[in-house]
């Protein structure tokens, strides 16, 4: 509708001159037909022959233009593959180059531990392994985003009101869990959800990792909701808190590998829970988005096609172009 | 390093980064093995031929014949010592491949030491002198289920089993590993290549699909048997079905 509209527009304003040359030049007939400009045509012809060079100017400027643009998102597409590329060598290379140092440090430490450290080395021991366990979690959580680009994911049908009791069975375990109220909300009328089709072991742990961050970004007595509701071709799963919300200034950095809010500081994670969400999105054709207000709570929304088409959609939605409707995540 | 009255058992350690071998050797002598080092595959094949040892330890990359090199010439020679292989986290690929191969077990660098003698002494434990090893037989039997390896198929009497491809890794993985309780995290490398921060419940799942399959009753399972709190365990009894 909207696209109508815009097309009219454009065709008016590239066909104006030419409309107004010729009107400018059946007046000029009608009006004075004898006025001569020392010109070989009648100054009417002239005038429609200048309207309609205007005319055939804007149409090729306009041709020109939408050239310009192909080529501009061609390039940009181009550029977004071979950044990809270029950080999965990256990501390879790194886990390639850390894995034999890191492999021989632990195999070191253990060596130290089974001769039996004195007691004061045996404290820088324990903090050495520690730290060393930290870099390679850090390290394989890197390596497994980048698996999970590549990877091919099963595509089987998956019954998503029981993943995401799953999900909400699984979270419970959580301790922090208990002294917040989370609901799953499922709609039944007026019918059921339409099936999803993907790999349900990853759909599983991307929602589990949203539950997961709404408990620990909320505090006793919070609510959180996760909801799942049909979209046109697409299912909507939503995991909204009342929590304590993503700073403004956070907010477009989330869904980046190891982006970690100042709130996140103090808190254990290596900031690739929401990187993971996205890439498990995406490789399922579909999109994510995030609202939040400083303190009042956050709502992410995974957008899922139903047909089930693999790597077709850029993975984070455009947030400037949504509809702010509280509470609704737009796409 | 080892005198000849030792009873300890003997094991080759094949990484071409001697600050993985000068480390881990000493740690694994510590935990009971002798050891010798290979810093290529060559010399790795050497040592095999020249001290008939109980168990092989050899990394995936290194130069003069890689690790997948010197286990396809000690099967194609027959020899069925138990091999674990050192490989890349995440290389799907590899891990299926080491296993139909013949390797007895896999490690994915960086590794904890601890789980590395583990390994070993669970493919020691395993080791049937002189006869080919379940990892490397191409269709294993378990009572009326019979296994294609290489074709990835599957028979419970005369019925193919339809699986997806994740539960027939891991039932491939069962059957190769009988009687040995494997813990939810290590299937979960299993059919994933890494572990999951969370989501061990994806191998629970898998189980289950494998039970109905199977027609597997969790209380008093014929096949696969829940351990509380720990993992599960193969329990049928399973032969190399040549």
């Amino acid at each position: 509708m909207r696209d109508d509209q815009a097309d009219a527009r454009y065709r008016l304003r590239v066909l104006a001159p030419l409309l107004a040359g010729t009107a400018a030049g059946i007046a000029l007939q009608a009006v004075a037909p004898d006025v001569r400009l020392y010109l070989a045509a009648s100054p009417g012809l002239t005038a429609g022959l200048a309207g309609l060079a205007v005319t055939g100017v804007l149409l090729i400027a306009a041709r020109v233009r939408a050239r310009i643009a192909d080529v501009t998102d061609e390039a940009l597409r181009r550029a977004a593959a071979e950044g990809l590329q270029d950080r999965l060598r990256f990501l390879m290379r790194l886990d390639h180059e850390l894995k034999n140092p890191l492999t021989a440090i632990r195999a070191g430490l253990a060596n130290v531990d089974l001769a039996g450290a004195p007691a004061d080395t045996a404290a820088a021991v324990t903090s050495v392994a520690a730290q060393t366990d930290r870099i390679a979690r850090l390290l394989g959580d890197l390596r497994k985003l980048a698996d999970l680009e590549t990877q091919p994911i099963e595509t089987a049908p998956i019954d998503l009101p029981g993943l995401l009791r799953e999900v909400a069975d699984a979270v419970g375990e959580i301790p922090a869990a208990r002294q917040r109220s989370i609901r799953v909300t499922v709609p039944q009328a007026p019918w059921p959800l339409p099936l999803l089709e993907g790999d349900r072991d990853l759909l599983f742990i991307a929602v589990q990792n949203l539950v997961a961050n709404a408990i620990k970004f909320s505090s006793p007595g919070d609510a959180i909701e996760v909801r799942a509701s049909e979209d046109g071709s697409a299912v909507l799963v939503e995991v909204a808190d009342t929590g304590a919300g993503i700073p403004a200034d956070e907010i477009s950095q989330v869904w980046q590998e190891l982006a970690r809010g100042r709130a996140a500081r103090s808190l254990p994670g290596t900031g690739i829970g929401l990187a993971l969400v996205r890439v498990i999105v995406t490789r399922h054709g579909g999109q994510v988005a995030i609202r939040s207000r400083d303190r009042q709570g956050t709502v992410v929304g995974l957008r899922l096609p139903v047909s089930g088409r693999p790597d077709t959609a850029p993975g984070v939605a455009d947030l400037r172009r949504r509809h702010d409707t509280p509470g609704t995540p737009a796409f | 390093m080892t005198g000849t009255s030792d009873s300890r058992p003997v094991v080759i350690l094949a990484d071409d980064d001697d600050a993985i071998t000068s480390n881990l050797a000493p740690f694994l002598e510590r935990s009971g093995f002798a050891v010798h080092v290979a810093s290529n595959g060559e010399a790795a094949l050497d040592l095999v031929e020249r001290l008939d040892p109980d168990a092989c330890v050899l990394d995936v990359l290194m130069p003069r014949a890689d690790g997948r090199e010197v286990l396809r010439r000690l099967r194609s020679a027959g020899r069925w010592l138990p091999v674990v292989l050192l490989t890349q986290v995440g290389e799907s690929g590899e891990r299926a491949m080491a296993l139909n191969e013949g390797a007895d077990d896999y490690l994915n660098k960086p590794f904890d030491p601890q789980e590395l003698v583990a390994r070993v002494h669970a493919v020691l434990r395993r080791a049937r002198p002189g006869r080919r090893p379940l990892s490397a037989a191409p269709t294993l039997r378990a009572s009326d289920l019979r296994m294609d390896r290489v074709s990835r198929r599957a028979w419970l009497r005369d019925t193919e089993l339809l699986l997806t491809p994740k539960a027939m890794l891991l039932l491939d993985y069962l059957l190769t590993h009988p009687d040995e309780l494997l813990s939810r995290d290590r299937l979960l490398e299993v059919l994933w290549g890494f572990d999951f921060p969370v989501g061990t419940r994806a191998v629970d799942n898998r189980v289950a699909e494998l039970r109905r399959a199977l027609g597997d009753d969790a209380t008093r399972p014929a096949w696969i048997e829940t351990v509380p709190g720990q993992g599960y365990r193969f329990v049928a009894r399973v032969d190399d079905a040549r």
